[in-house]
């Protein structure tokens, strides 16, 4: 299999405190992948560099074959727009209506008109609130909010899917549905990575686990249905 | 085409969200960028005026008393191959004799006094438009008064000399306070765009996110302050047109000052839209400025 992301001994300081020290990791393509650790222990400056938001202060990052810590800063919105993001607080624009805030990064891109239409609704149906395309964020519940953003961050088919703590917000059952969608999501091709530390997510996973703790890779494991916590 | 719609309605969005601060930032630029065009138009009006007193300046030629026909015929040849020179009327003693009576008939039996003619020929010289200005006249002048034949050249340099030099002061008064006044308009349309882009920040953070170029970012800011700049413009010429027609209408009722009344104008239709994209530059450098200073939009 390809490696679609890999960190070469990989460390980041934030106030002279190591966010990460000397990661080294591989992701294949199609893989579903657990980033697991407390908070701060590294999972969203790893997440954030590989689009691009942050640097590392040593070793080399690949994403789909670019060297992220080589690009140039007007090439970085085109690496993101190969990588769809999800975050724990949605960041969804609260003036536009779903269907809009989706439609965002095919606008963004200069697609057609026929095209956004089309694929936005598919991402709609696919995270199943298109019936609630003419509503506003603000108007939907917290799940729905987390899908919506799920949505957005699939409409243009990105080869990877990062999620930080995208269930951080949620109950039990709607943490379920999320991760149902992700699988869903990766059984079509995508690469996903969902950051979390919540380990009841371990339930509705039997993918491969990797844990940081203080910003070092601890270990790596695969785990089956059930066998989390 | 959805792109382009969704930039407009970006840039509309912006200005209808913070509508007192666009309302002030319109208001005090059309103001500021008024001032600016009290100076130009009286630097413009002045300069007309110039130019039409310039055009009826006549310089005149005074031929030697007793030069010969075939000499001054010469003369006269001479300068009508003149590059610099429109037109040349050949006044003999007898038709200036002619006109002094006409012009000031109590005063003509002095003359008769005299016996001879003491009035000399002369001929009434026209410049070429682009060689009216004064220092061309001057040059001319000096030149021609070196020739043969040639007794005197008159005309009223003094006078024009002083029209120039005070439309010289006003054009570096226009100038200055327009570079002052430009760079105030500026700077409140810059302010504006910087309180739109700290009201969006969030909203820049997402577009990021998903993959937006800078200049996608950047481009509603852009047309947020040219708006801006066209809208302050716009309104500083019907500041400005009302301003000027209330002076012609003062000017009409007390009857002062009516000799100018048909000299001043307004700005042409081709200055107010040249004023207006100039006001729509100044808002676009607002823009750029406020977006280099709080870097909004970086990747």
């Amino acid at each position: 299999m390809d490696a679609i992301i890999q960190l070469i001994h990989v460390s980041k300081w934030h106030d002279r405190k190591a966010a990460l020290s000397d990661v080294t990791l591989e992701i294949e393509k199609g893989e579903f992948v657990l980033l697991m650790g407390s908070s701060g222990a590294g999972k969203s400056t790893l997440l954030r560099m590989l689009i691009g938001e942050e640097q590392p202060d040593e070793g080399q990052i690949f994403v789909h074959g670019r060297n992220v810590t080589k690009l140039r800063s007007t090439e970085i919105p085109y690496l993101r727009r190969k990588v769809g993001a999800v975050f724990q607080d949605f960041r969804l624009l609260p003036k536009k209506s779903v269907f809009d805030n989706v439609a965002l990064p095919l606008i963004v891109q200069g697609a057609s008109e026929k095209d956004i239409r089309r694929k936005v609704t598919e991402a709609l149906r696919a995270v199943d609130v298109d019936h609630k395309k003419d509503q506003l964020p603000n108007g939907l519940s917290t799940g729905e909010q987390q899908r919506v953003c799920i949505a957005r961050a699939i409409v243009n088919g990105p080869v990877v899917l990062l999620a930080d703590e995208p269930t951080g917000n949620l109950d039990p059952e709607r943490t379920r549905e999320i991760m149902e969608l992700f699988k869903l999501i990766n059984a079509r091709g995508t690469t996903v990575i969902v950051a979390t530390h919540d380990l009841h997510v371990l339930n509705h996973v039997n993918r491969r686990v990797i844990t940081l703790v203080q910003g070092v890779l601890l270990s790596e494991r695969r785990v089956g249905q059930g066998v989390g916590v | 085409m959805r792109r382009l719609f969704y930039l407009i309605r970006e840039a509309w969005a912006n200005m209808r969200t913070n509508r007192t601060t666009t309302i002030v930032a319109v208001l005090t630029t059309a103001f500021t960028l008024a001032c600016v065009g009290i100076f130009l138009l009286l630097y413009v009006n002045l300069r007309n005026a110039a130019g039409s007193l310039q055009e009826d300046v006549k310089v005149m030629v005074y031929l030697e008393d007793r030069l010969p026909r075939e000499r001054a015929q010469a003369l006269e040849q001479k300068l009508k191959i003149d590059r610099m020179v429109d037109e040349v009327l050949f006044i003999s003693k007898e038709q200036a004799l002619g006109e002094f009576r006409v012009q000031f008939p109590s005063e003509s039996h002095l003359l008769e006094g005299l016996g001879e003619n003491p009035l000399p020929a002369s001929f009434v010289v026209t410049l070429a438009p682009n060689f009216r200005s004064p220092d061309a006249m001057k040059g001319w002048v000096e030149r021609v008064q070196t020739m043969e034949g040639v007794a005197k050249v008159d005309y009223n340099q003094e006078w024009l000399g002083l029209l120039a030099e005070f439309i010289g002061y006003i054009e570096l008064a226009a100038i200055g306070v327009g570079i002052l006044l430009s760079a105030a308009a500026v700077t409140i349309i810059g302010n504006t765009i910087r309180l739109a882009l700290l009201a969006r920040r969030e909203e820049i953070e997402i577009l990021r996110s998903i993959g937006a170029t800078r200049t996608f970012i950047r481009i509603p800011y852009f047309l947020e302050g040219a708006v801006l700049g066209a809208c302050g413009s716009a309104l500083s010429l019907g500041i400005l047109k009302f301003a000027f027609e209330l002076f012609r209408q003062q000017i009409q009722l007390t009857g002062r000052f009516s000799g100018i009344e048909g000299m001043i104008s307004f700005f042409p239709l081709s200055v107010c839209l040249t004023l207006v994209m100039v006001g729509m530059g100044l808002g676009f450098a607002g823009s750029v400025v406020s977006l280099l200073r709080v870097g909004e939009g970086r990747a």
